[in-house]
């Protein structure tokens, strides 16, 4: 059978990515320049290549490439493209961040990019091994990244962790796999979703789901499966932090959608019960944890893990309302998640990480533009209206009380009124409280450009949602 | 008993002891070697299962590369034994009775009941021409081409990782530059001080 | 002749194991590297023998991916495991304190 080349052109955005790495590994070894501009160049540019490339490819079909191992539907573009999007801001605060610390190098950028593949290919797999091969690939570059700086071993205690940690969540999920494997015989989700139809209480079926929804756990780092998620959030470098709490989170919804709708679809009873669990813990320790954070690393951590939550009640939803809430959610998260380890990135001085809640105190009088970008990331958070995360919660609320899940609902909103109390703490030190010292907030122009834009995206988005949830 | 079943009771044994001794040396380098006779056995095992290919690599490229690799940390890494030793009984029945209660329900489910013989009887022996290695390369190179490009980037990936990790250029160490050794001249080395003789 | 559960009984067996050795060997990051590296072996050996008995070519491929990944997961282990070391001069897992988890 002769190979028929119009099958990459799906592909082209991670082709165009692929192209895009490879060059810049080879002329980063060849730039002299402290700043690295040109590999920078060219990683800005091979995104935005394929981000548009992705849009241009999207029109609202699905096609099955490469003997059903690759598949690009609506859900893989939205989800591709606002991951390439997105990545472009994570990549100017990140330098920022880095050329203040001074390890700015160019497996930075390589790493990054090569972590931005594996999520693609996470999101686009039609099939348990293109799924796998993607998960680690983007699982490999984030335990290369967390140990980045290679002269902490605080960086290097949490890059331990996280693998030790993400490899047995990974031996966790392929032992699920294989019991799906050996009950259905296929590996491929469409196959597998055809197989297990009436066989909804086969207890190898479900013993293989335990197992794969604990290691989706692990990865998405939900309650009881968290332990990872405050050390790594703490003990990376925080450009590094900023990229591990935005974008893999996009892939993570990917990665559960693929295995649990396509795959599984007719097992919903079985995972709607375990998702509801982990759901609830993840909200209830991830709200009253953060509070008492002093850390502000750790205390995002936390409240990614209530975010985790909220995203889990899309999916478990089950209905095609709660799948796009979970997507509009994640992608809600993603952006404000990426501004505020932006604004903590502004914040930092050569040589020295703010990390701790303090050091925001009275912004406001030293840099009004940051305080009011932290403001709205902040307020979006927590979801006050009219910002986007007010409408990403409202979306998912909507989802799980037209399943008849209403009690769920009022507890989720019972733990985000909680969660509001932290959240509004940091908006108190940076516009109530006097500053502390005096030291001058150090920013470059196109951070805090591209700040002020993801500040006032929240806050468009919040008044004009309809933009992003007509695209998903 | 067939001689096919005595040898998978054989290796299934040998496996089984090799991996409670890779858990339960102290010594890594013993440990280290139990997983080698582990993996062996595994291959045999796979080698019954007729996936010839499979059992050949695994012992090529995972004892010969993969635990060659962490025999070669382990001597670097110079461990302190003594302090290994500290808590392993602590821990010693806690970590026994969760694989107790782990091994009960595992075995619940994929005991005789649901996988015995008369489940899934054994395959057909294949033809006296059937190569396994053909068989799983032609998949390789036709239908699963996609997950094995992604494969080769992942690889890709763990050298630039495992180079950017521990590579480095440290200030104190010296180095040869043996382009400056073979221009030396004699003017470098040996300086000619004209000085009053004294007496 | 051989069945199905057998191959997966031991399996289990092994998988079994590799959480002990985790929960046993908390304080020494080389033999947890080790647990896992017999955690993928043993959902290794179920592939094979369900690909064996199902008849099915897809489950020894995804052995073999399994396998790649796992070299490339060990090297990238081993390199944080010898960055760790150079920091703290231990991989004690006791002495890793400074986060709290």
């Amino acid at each position: 059978m002769a190979f028929d080349t119009t099958q990459l052109i799906p592909l082209l955005p991670e082709i165009i990515l692929l192209v895009g790495v490879s060059l810049v590994l080879v002329i980063d070894l060849m730039v002299t320049d402290k700043e690295r501009t040109w590999p920078f160049m060219l990683t800005l540019f091979t995104l935005l290549a394929a981000g548009c490339t992705t849009v241009m490819l999207a029109d609202g079909t699905t096609q099955v490439v490469f003997d059903g191992t690759y598949i690009r539907d609506p859900m893989s573009d939205i989800l591709k493209a606002s991951l390439l999007f997105l990545a472009v801001p994570v990549f100017i605060y990140a330098r920022e961040g880095l050329m203040k610390s001074g390890q700015w190098r160019g497996e930075f950028m390589t790493l990054t990019l090569f972590a931005i593949l594996g999520m693609m290919v996470m999101i686009s797999s039609n099939g348990f091994i293109s799924l796998y091969l993607g998960l680690e690939l983007l699982s490999l570059c984030l335990y290369a990244l967390v140990a980045f700086n290679r002269d902490s071993s605080k960086s290097a205690e949490a890059a331990m962790k996280y693998f030790i940690l993400g490899a047995l969540a990974s031996g966790l999920l392929l032992y699920g796999i294989s019991m799906l494997y050996g009950a259905t015989g296929k590996l491929d989700f469409p196959s597998i979703a055809q197989a297990v139809v009436g066989k909804e209480s086969d207890i190898v079926l479900v013993f293989g789901l335990v197992f794969v929804v604990i290691g989706l756990a692990f990865k998405f780092g939900a309650v009881p499966f968290h332990m990872w998620v405050p050390d790594v959030y703490d003990g990376a470098t925080t450009p590094v932090t900023l990229l591990v709490g935005s974008l893999p989170k996009i892939a993570a919804l990917g990665l559960a959608m693929r295995i649990l709708v396509d795959g599984l679809g007719e097992l919903q009873e079985s995972w709607q019960m375990m998702l509801i669990i982990l759901a609830l813990l993840s909200m209830a320790l991830g709200n009253l944890v953060a509070i008492a954070q002093e850390n502000i690393k750790r205390m995002l951590a936390y409240s990614t893990i209530s975010h985790v939550g909220f995203i889990f009640l899309g999916i478990l939803a089950g209905s095609d309302e709660g799948y796009r809430a979970a997507i509009f959610y994640v992608i809600a998260y993603a952006a404000m998640a990426a501004g505020a380890f932006g604004v903590l990135i502004a914040l930092d001085r050569k040589g020295l990480e703010v990390d701790q809640l303090h050091q925001l105190k009275g912004l406001n009088e030293k840099h009004p533009w940051l305080a009011g970008t932290m403001l709205l990331l902040m307020f979006s958070m927590a979801g006050v209206p009219p910002t986007v995360g007010f409408f990403a919660k409202l979306f998912v609320l909507e989802a799980i009380v037209s399943v008849g899940l209403t009690w769920l609902a009022l507890v989720a909103v019972f733990f985000s009124i909680i969660g509001a109390f932290y959240y509004i703490r940091v908006v108190k030190h940076v516009y109530f409280d006097k500053p502390t010292d005096d030291v001058e907030v150090e920013v470059g122009g196109a951070a805090q450009v591209m700040l002020a834009i993801n500040g006032l995206a929240m806050l468009a988005l919040g008044l004009f949602p309809a933009i992003l949830m007509n695209l998903i | 008993m067939s001689v096919e079943k005595f040898l998978f009771y054989v290796f299934a044994a040998m496996l089984i002891f090799a991996s409670v001794m890779v858990i339960t040396r102290r010594n890594p380098v013993h440990s280290v070697l139990f997983l080698v006779l582990a993996f062996f056995n595994a291959a045999a095992l796979w080698m019954l299962a007729e996936a010839e290919f499979l059992a050949i690599a695994l012992v090529l490229v995972y004892v010969g590369a993969v635990m060659v690799l962490f025999l070669f940390v382990v001597m670097m890494l110079d461990i302190d034994l003594s302090e290994m030793r500290a808590g392993f009984m602590k821990y010693l029945p806690l970590g026994i009775g969760i694989s107790a209660v782990m091994v009960v329900e595992l075995l619940m489910v994929v005991g005789p009941a649901y996988f015995g013989l008369d489940k899934y009887a054994a395959p057909a022996a294949k033809a006296a021409d059937y190569s396994n290695t053909e068989a799983l390369g032609t998949l390789l190179y036709t239908e699963y081409l996609y997950p094995f490009e992604i494969a080769a980037v992942i690889l890709l990936v763990a050298i630039i990782a495992a180079i950017s990790l521990t590579l480095r250029k440290r200030p104190e160490t010296k180095y040869q530059d043996p382009s400056k050794q073979v221009t030396v001249k004699k003017e470098h080395r040996l300086r000619v001080i004209k000085m009053e003789a004294e007496e | 002749m051989i069945a199905l559960s057998d191959y997966l009984i031991v399996s289990a067996i092994l998988f079994s194991l590799s959480v002990a050795g985790i929960f046993i060997n908390r304080k020494n990051l080389i033999l947890l590297l080790m647990c896992i590296e017999l955690m993928l072996l043993a959902v290794n050996i179920n592939f094979v023998a369900f690909s064996y008995f199902l008849d099915d070519m897809a489950g020894q491929v995804f052995v073999f991916f399994i396998l790649t990944v796992a070299a490339a997961e060990a090297a990238i282990g081993l390199a944080i495991l010898v960055v760790l070391f150079r920091n703290r001069h231990t991989i004690n897992v006791q002495d890793l304190d400074t986060l709290k988890g």
